[in-house]
């Protein structure tokens, strides 16, 4: 790199627009809504910090029985949403065994992902109708099934959970595919000749060696846990009443519905520390990839 | 002849001998009750996934009277297309009625300009980065990592004071240029992985060549684009497309693109719902992306995975 010394400029002036972005929309836009969290802005920003009582927004925010409901709604969707990974990998161990009609299932399985999550809300709404939708349906062939999950608070969350595994399953299906495809074939023959049955082989050696696959999809949804909020709006638009809000509902509700600036910025600041504590395992875990990757 | 195929899974299914017996052995071979099991599993997984899709297709072509019988498996009665042309020319969303082809168009003018900002963006940010002696290279790129996982609340309300001041906000450049820079850190992190395999020996050479910066990246390193522009390029048309919180939040009333129209129209509490106008607006917003999955599927798998982080 040596000889690229007499042209230093351009690359860094190529650099301009990039690091000014950086700084201005993201590091300084950060700063701003933190420092507006502080305020106590309402409709307009106000940049007066009355420092005896810096916090009362967050005071507020962790009063708040919605936010309360946001951050139980989050662990629910969660947990909800790790189904989907479970599924992917048990759509991608059968593929991975059974080699035909790979490339028509996968087509099949990834197909949501490729749609918004507002048409796919809005899709899943119309399957929950109570009285026209699958229910319905179910009920004139004899079964007593209850799918009126979408008008009752305490089961809202299912509903939301339903659409999001079926859009993200196939996702998290091609990563472990991936993953899957990784693994020495050998020892798929070596089993059999050992006659280890094959739920012992899975569970004994596969899952654990593709552990770093399940840590980034682990990580990959709870990231995505945290944005949720165009498939809350598809299904529920947070209702009924306040049961089906998440963070991100909470804040863009503050902030457009309520006109509460100071408030929303407090609550997008949690998001982010929310975001951080996902986040500091996958910086430690690309750092660890990287030291593990680099005596090879 | 079962027993004899199973001792030969047993060796290993390189085995070359296989391949030399008659037809129908290797037939009875691929039949094992295994994988008939594996089939059935999958298919029926298969047949869940399409469900939602058939049941958006039928809806979409029946009349509201059949759909009130609550048959939603139902294939139509009466095939028509009223609830595709309403949800097109007529639709409401807010106190618009014009359809969904104002927020197509809208949408379609989005795209493009996202397209355009934001790949050109990336690509030399991620070419300098990757190639040149830049020497705070690395710190840099550890704050875009940062910066690709921010969630957008946090940023919401200082785009909007800045989309204002420059006289977008409420117009289809402003959804653009907040779409290209959003997808920035991602996609020059993707661009920069993706150069920095190239080997040294070249850019050495180029440089010998008294090439400079920008003359390097038009004569080399953008011809030897092509595979990773077309991943990203697929990678950012179906998620500028089907993208609703940038769209709702900075389209104003006049720039709201195809999504925005959708979910006005299916969350709407006022009036009965039209199943049949929702379904066919739901479909046409989701035609688009559709066709380039199923025209491009590997490279979308491969876009998608590389922009995992996008969330």
């Amino acid at each position: 790199m040596k000889t690229m010394r007499w042209s230093r400029i351009s690359p860094q002036a190529a650099l301009i627009p990039a690091v000014a972005v950086t700084l201005v929309a993201f590091v300084g836009s950060i700063l701003w809504t933190l420092y507006l969290s502080f305020t106590r802005s309402r409709r307009l920003p106000e940049y007066d910090i009355d420092w005896s009582e810096w916090g009362r927004q967050y005071d507020r925010l962790f009063k708040d029985a919605g936010w309360e409901i946001s951050l139980r709604n989050l662990i629910i969707l969660g947990l909800g949403s790790a189904l989907a990974i479970v599924f992917g990998f048990i759509l991608a161990a059968m593929i991975d065994k059974e080699k035909r009609g790979e490339s028509l299932f996968r087509t099949v399985f990834l197909y949501p992902l490729a749609v918004s999550l507002i048409v796919t809300g809005a899709a899943w709404r119309w399957i929950l109708n109570p009285t026209l939708g699958a229910q319905a349906f179910l009920r004139g062939l004899g079964w007593e099934v209850d799918f009126n999950w979408l008008a009752q608070p305490d089961t809202a969350m299912y509903a939301i959970i339903l659409a999001s595994v079926w859009q993200s399953a196939g996702f998290y299906m091609a990563l472990m595919l991936a993953g899957l495809k990784g693994i020495n074939s050998e020892i798929w023959s070596a089993a059999k000749l050992d006659g280890v049955p094959l739920w012992r082989l899975y569970l004994e050696i596969v899952i654990p060696m593709m552990k770093f696959t399940f840590i980034t999809c682990a990580i990959l949804l709870s990231l995505g846990v945290i944005k949720a909020y165009d498939v809350v709006v598809a299904m529920t638009n947070g209702g009924p009443g306040q049961s089906t809000w998440v963070p991100a509902y909470f804040t863009i509700n503050a902030l457009s519905a309520k006109s509460n600036l100071g408030y929303a910025s407090a609550a997008a600041v949690m998001m982010l520390i929310i975001t951080l504590i996902v986040f500091l395992p996958l910086v430690a875990l690309t750092a660890w990839q990287q030291r593990k990757g680099a005596p090879r | 002849m079962s027993q004899m195929s199973a001792s030969e899974r047993a060796a290993g299914a390189t085995e070359v001998p296989v391949a030399r017996a008659p037809y129908f052995v290797r037939k009875k071979k691929g039949i094992s009750p295994q994988s008939i099991a594996i089939i059935v599993f999958l298919s029926m997984c298969a047949l869940f996934f399409c469900i939602p899709l058939y049941v958006v297709v039928v809806t979409s072509f029946k009349s509201m009277d059949q759909i009130r019988e609550g048959a939603i498996f139902a294939l139509p009665q009466i095939w028509t297309l009223d609830a595709w042309d309403h949800a097109w020319n007529k639709a409401c969303s807010g106190i618009n009625c014009h359809g969904l082809k104002v927020g197509f168009w809208n949408s379609v003018m989005i795209l493009f300009p996202s397209l355009i900002l934001s790949i050109a963006l990336s690509m030399v940010t991620g070419y300098a980065l990757a190639l040149w002696n830049v020497r705070w290279a690395g710190a840099f790129l550890f704050l875009l990592f940062i910066c690709a996982f921010v969630p957008f609340q946090i940023i919401m309300y200082p785009l909007i004071v800045m989309t204002s001041s420059m006289k977008v906000y409420g117009t289809i450049w402003g959804v653009a240029i907040v779409h290209a820079v959003l997808a920035m850190p991602v996609l020059t992190l993707i661009f920069r992985n993706y150069y920095k395999d190239i080997p040294q020996e070249i850019m050495s050479a180029a440089v010998m060549d008294s090439g400079s910066f920008w003359k390097i990246f038009f004569e080399i390193i953008l011809p030897m684009s092509g595979n990773i522009l077309i991943v990203i390029l697929i990678l950012q048309i179906t998620s500028i497309w089907n993208d609703y919180l940038i769209g709702v939040t900075f389209g104003g009333l006049n720039g709201q693109p195809m999504t925005v129209n959708l979910a006005n129209l299916v969350t709407i509490s006022t009036g009965t719902t039209n199943y049949a106008h929702n379904m066919a607006a739901a479909l046409l917003t989701a035609i688009p992306p559709l066709v380039v999955y199923f025209v491009v599927g590997k490279l979308f798998v491969q876009g998608v995975t590389a922009g995992a982080i996008k969330g």
